[in-house]
C-alpha cells in the first residue's frame, strides 16, 4: 500500500499523456461494454427460451393456415402435455391506416399464457374473466397508452375482411393487461379468445395459423419435434416444429452473424489500443530509467521494480476501463429500442475488466522488463 | 514563412524513424478505424443498393390498404381483374396490361456457409413477369412451363443456399418441385428469390388472394391516373406507390439498425482515434521540444512549425488510411452475404460488399479529418514553446 503515492507519482509524471491514453482506454471499453453487451443478450433471449415450448408452423411460410383438426392430432400424441391454436387477428381502431392497427392473438388463453416461453405476466383473475367473456381482450401496458384505453372500456375495431353477420366491425370488452417482462422492446399486441374470431370470420374458417405445444419431457425436444412433423408430413399441412430455442438462435443467426461481426470490432478495437497503451507506457517507463536506476541503487530489488512497473499499468488501464464500461452500461439503454436486446452485465464488466488487466500487462511487459534488468549504472548514466 | 514549411516538414519526416513508435500510434489508430467502418459502410451501402436496385418510377406496386409489405397484404381475384382494366397502364399491341400478379411465401433452405437454417422467399409470378422486368434474363437452364411445378431460381440465392442447382429438385407441398433455370440481373433484391408460376403455387398451397400486383405504367406521372382510378374505389381498399418509394419505406427497419450500428461504431471509434493521434502527436512535440526551440531560435516562425506538425499528423494518418482501405478491402471486397430483408418478414436478402472509390474516399477524408483534429493542439504548443525556458531546461 505504501507503494501507491509512487505509482500514483509515476503516473502523472506526463498527465497530458496519461489522460489522453486513459481517454482512449475509456472510449475502446464504452465499445467493447456495448458490443459485448449485444452478444450476452443475444445469448439471453437464447437461454431464455426454455426447451419444453414448442410451436409448429407450416413448413412453407406464408401458405394456408393449418386445420384445426391437427390440434386432435397433436394432444394425442404421446409426450405432448398441452397444445392450444393461434391465429391471427389484425383490424384497425379508429381509421385504417398501419399506425392505428390492432394485433390480436386468438387463442385458448387459460392454456396460452401456459405455453409461451415468453414469461408473460398476467393475474389468474385477468385470465379467467377472459375465459369467461367471449368477446374480451387483455392487451399489454404499451398498448393501453397507445391508444388511449382503460381497463373496463368497450372498444370496437374495424377489418377489411367482413364478419359472418355482414358488418366489418368487431366488439370488444377490453378486461384487462399482462406485462411482458422478457422483451426488451415495448409489446404491441393482445389476447383474444380464438372462438369469437373464428365462429365470426368468414375466411379460414376453423384454421389455426400455428400451434403451441408444451412437452411433458424437456430433453426429447429435438425428437418431439422430429415426429410431429412426420406426423403431419405428406398432408396437406406440412409442418415445421422448432423449439422455441431454435427458433430464437436462428433469429440471432439471421441477423448476419452478429457475434462473428462484433467479435471482428472487438479484435480491431483491442488490437489498436493495445498498441496505443503499450507504446505509451514503453515511454512512460524508459523516460524514468534513471528513477528506477535510484530505486535499485536504495535497495530495490529487480522483482520489486517490475512490480512497480505493472502497478502503474494496471492503475492506468483498470480505473479508465471500468469508467468505460459504466458509461456503456448508462447508455446502453438508448440503443435498446432498435438494437433489442443489450445487457451490460456483471459478467460482460468482469470480461472486460479481465480484457483491462490482460492489456496491462501485455502493455508494460517488454518494457517493464527491459527496466528492471537495466544495470544500475547504465540506468543511472540516463537521461 | 512558405519557404520554411517545406524545410520544416521534410525534418520532421526524417526524424520519424527515431520515434517511429510513437508515430506508428496514429498509423495503427487510424488504420483500425478505417478497417472496422470501410465493412460496415459497406455492409450497409450494399444491403440499400440491392434493396432498391429494383426500383423503376414506370413500375408501381397495388397492395391492399391495411398493408405496409407484401406479405401482409392480400388482393382477391376479383380485385387483380378489376385493376388490370384501369387507366394508365401500359399495354401491348393487343391491350393486354403489362403486369404480374404476385404470392410472396418463404420456403426453408440451408445457407451453404454456415448450414444454418433460414428461409429464402418463394415468388409466385404472373407470365409477364420477364416482359415487366427487361433487367432480368435467363442465364442457364429454360423458362418456366405453366401449369407444371418448376422453379427459376435468382443467381445470387443460387451461390449462397445449397440445393439449387438446375436439375435440383426442392420439395414444397404436392411433392417435388424442380428447378429449371437460372436468372439474374437487375442488381436487386430479386436475384435472392426463387420464382414460380403464381397459378401453379396457388393451386398447390390452396390459396385464392394474391399478395400484390406489379404493374408497368404508361409513363412515371401515369401513376397519378392509376391511382385516381383505383384509390377512390371503396370497394377495393386498395393502396398504390410507385416501385422506388415502396422499396424505400419497406426497407426502413433492417436499414434504420444497419445505420445505427454505422453511425455509433463509426462516431465512437473515430473519438478514440482522435485521442490516440492527439496523444502520438503530443509526445512527439514534447520529444522535439529543444530541436523546436532551436529552430525558432535561429528564426523559423511558430506558424511555420505548426503547419509542419499539421503535415506530420496528416501524412501519417494517410498511411493509416491506406493500410486500413488495404486490409478491408483484401478482405471484404467482393465478399456476398446474406442477411434477413427480403420481401418476406423473415427471409434472406443476398448482397455483395463493394469497397467502392467513393467508400474509399470517404474513409481518407475521415482520416484525414482525424490526423488534423489530433494534430491541431500539439501543433498549437509546438508554436507557443517558450525559446529560452526550452534551450535551458535540456
Amino acid at each position: 500500500m505504501k507503494f501507491l503515492p509512487l505509482v500514483w507519482a509515476g503516473l502523472w509524471r506526463r498527465p497530458v499523456r496519461s489522460t489522453l491514453t486513459a481517454l482512449c482506454i475509456v472510449i475502446a471499453f464504452v465499445l467493447l461494454g456495448l458490443l459485448e453487451g449485444v452478444n450476452a443478450g443475444f445469448a439471453r433471449a437464447i437461454a431464455n427460451a426454455h426447451r419444453e415450448f414448442l410451436i409448429t408452423n407450416t413448413r412453407v411460410r406464408g401458405s394456408p393456415p393449418m386445420p384445426m383438426s391437427a390440434l386432435a392430432i397433436l394432444r394425442s400424441m404421446r409426450g405432448i402435455a398441452e397444445a392450444a391454436p393461434r391465429a391471427y387477428f389484425v383490424a384497425n381502431y379508429r381509421d385504417p391506416s398501419p399506425n392505428s392497427s390492432v394485433v390480436l392473438l386468438a387463442t385458448y388463453p387459460d392454456l396460452f399464457f401456459h405455453l409461451t416461453a415468453a414469461g408473460l405476466k398476467v393475474t389468474p383473475s385477468a385470465v379467467a374473466a377472459l375465459v369467461h367473456t367471449r368477446n374480451g381482450m387483455l392487451v399489454t401496458p404499451p398498448m393501453l397508452t397507445q391508444f388511449g384505453w382503460k381497463v373496463g372500456d368497450t372498444i370496437p375495431l374495424q377489418t377489411t375482411a367482413v364478419k359472418t353477420d355482414g358488418t366489418t366491425t368487431w366488439t370488444f370488452e377490453l378486461l384487462g393487461t399482462f406485462d411482458t417482462p422478457n422483451s426488451p422492446t415495448p409489446s404491441y399486441f393482445g389476447v383474444m379468445n380464438y372462438d369469437y374470431f373464428n365462429d365470426s370470420r368468414t375466411a379460414d374458417h376453423d384454421t389455426a395459423e400455428l400451434f403451441y405445444v408444451r412437452l411433458k419431457d424437456p430433453t426429447r425436444a429435438t425428437a418431439m419435434a422430429a415426429a410431429i412433423d412426420t406426423a403431419f408430413a405428406n398432408s396437406s399441412h406440412e409442418t415445421r416444429t422448432r423449439s422455441q430455442e431454435q427458433r430464437a438462435q436462428a433469429q440471432a443467426k439471421q441477423m448476419g452473424d452478429v457475434e462473428l461481426f462484433t467479435d471482428a470490432v472487438i479484435g480491431a478495437v483491442l488490437f489498436t489500443l493495445a498498441f496505443l497503451t503499450g507504446n505509451s507506457l514503453r515511454q512512460a517507463l524508459e523516460e524514468r530509467a534513471r528513477e528506477f536506476g535510484i530505486l535499485k541503487s536504495v535497495g530495490y530489488s529487480d522483482g520489486r521494480v517490475l512490480l512497480l512497473a505493472f502497478a502503474e499499468a494496471l492503475l492506468l488501464c483498470l480505473p479508465a476501463a471500468a469508467l468505460g464500461l459504466i458509461i456503456a452500461r448508462l447508455i446502453a439503454p438508448l440503443a435498446r429500442e432498435d438494437i433489442g436486446s443489450i445487457v451490460v452485465s456483471g459478467r460482460v464488466a468482469a470480461a472486460g475488466l479481465l480484457c483491462a488487466a490482460g492489456l496491462a500487462f501485455l502493455g508494460a511487459a517488454l518494457p517493464a522488463s527491459r527496466v528492471a534488468r537495466m544495470p544500475i549504472t547504465a540506468a543511472l548514466g540516463r537521461g | 514563412m512558405m519557404r520554411q514549411i517545406p524545410v520544416l516538414t521534410a525534418m520532421s519526416v526524417r526524424d520519424i524513424p527515431r520515434r517511429l513508435g510513437n508515430s506508428l500510434v496514429i498509423v495503427v489508430g487510424i488504420a483500425g478505424v478505417v478497417v472496422v467502418l470501410i465493412p460496415v459502410l459497406a455492409m450497409y451501402l450494399g444491403f440499400r443498393a440491392t434493396l432498391q436496385g429494383d426500383g423503376r418510377p414506370d413500375r408501381a406496386i397495388v397492395l391492399s390498404r391495411d398493408a405496409t409489405s407484401e406479405d401482409g397484404s392480400s388482393l382477391s381475384r376479383d380485385a387483380v381483374a378489376e385493376i388490370l382494366h384501369a387507366a394508365g397502364l401500359r399495354r401491348d399491341a393487343r391491350g393486354n396490361p403489362l403486369a404480374s400478379a404476385e404470392v410472396v411465401l418463404a420456403a426453408p433452405v440451408a445457407r451453404l456457409g454456415d448450414h444454418s437454417d433460414v428461409n429464402v422467399t418463394l415468388r409466385g409470378v404472373g407470365p409477364e413477369y420477364f416482359a415487366l422486368r427487361p433487367e432480368l434474363r435467363l442465364v442457364a437452364g429454360r423458362m418456366l412451363r405453366t401449369g407444371t411445378q418448376e422453379l427459376l431460381v435468382g443467381a445470387a440465392a443460387q451461390s449462397q443456399f445449397a440445393g439449387l442447382q438446375v436439375g435440383d429438385r426442392v420439395r414444397l407441398p404436392q411433392g417435388d418441385w424442380t428447378v429449371v433455370g437460372v436468372f439474374a440481373g437487375g442488381n436487386g433484391a430479386r436475384e435472392s428469390e426463387l420464382i414460380a408460376d403464381a397459378q401453379t403455387l396457388m393451386s398447390a398451397f390452396k390459396m385464392d388472394t394474391f399478395n400484390s400486383l406489379v404493374v408497368a405504367l404508361d409513363s412515371p406521372s401515369a401513376i397519378t391516373t392509376l391511382r385516381n382510378a383505383i384509390v377512390q374505389d371503396e370497394r377495393l381498399t386498395v393502396t398504390v406507390s410507385s416501385e422506388p418509394q415502396y422499396l424505400a419505406t419497406a426497407s426502413d427497419p433492417v436499414n434504420h439498425i444497419l445505420r445505427l450500428v454505422t453511425y455509433a461504431i463509426g462516431s465512437i471509434m473515430a473519438l478514440g482515434a482522435v485521442f490516440a493521434a492527439l496523444n502520438s502527436m503530443y509526445s512527439s512535440v514534447v520529444k522535439r521540444a529543444t530541436e523546436m526551440a532551436t529552430v525558432r531560435a535561429i528564426g523559423f516562425s511558430g506558424a511555420a512549425i505548426a503547419v509542419a506538425v499539421l503535415i506530420e499528423a496528416l501524412l501519417l494518418a494517410l498511411i493509416g488510411a491506406a493500410i486500413g482501405v488495404a486490409i478491408s478491402y483484401g478482405a471484404f471486397n467482393g465478399v456476398t452475404i446474406s442477411t434477413l430483408g427480403g420481401a418476406v418478414y423473415d427471409s434472406q436478402l443476398v448482397y455483395s460488399l463493394t469497397i467502392a472509390p467513393r467508400l474509399v474516399l470517404s474513409a481518407v477524408a475521415l482520416a484525414c479529418l482525424l490526423g488534423l483534429a489530433g494534430g491541431l493542439l500539439p501543433a498549437i504548443r509546438a508554436a507557443r514553446a517558450n525559446i529560452p525556458t526550452l534551450l535551458h531546461e535540456n
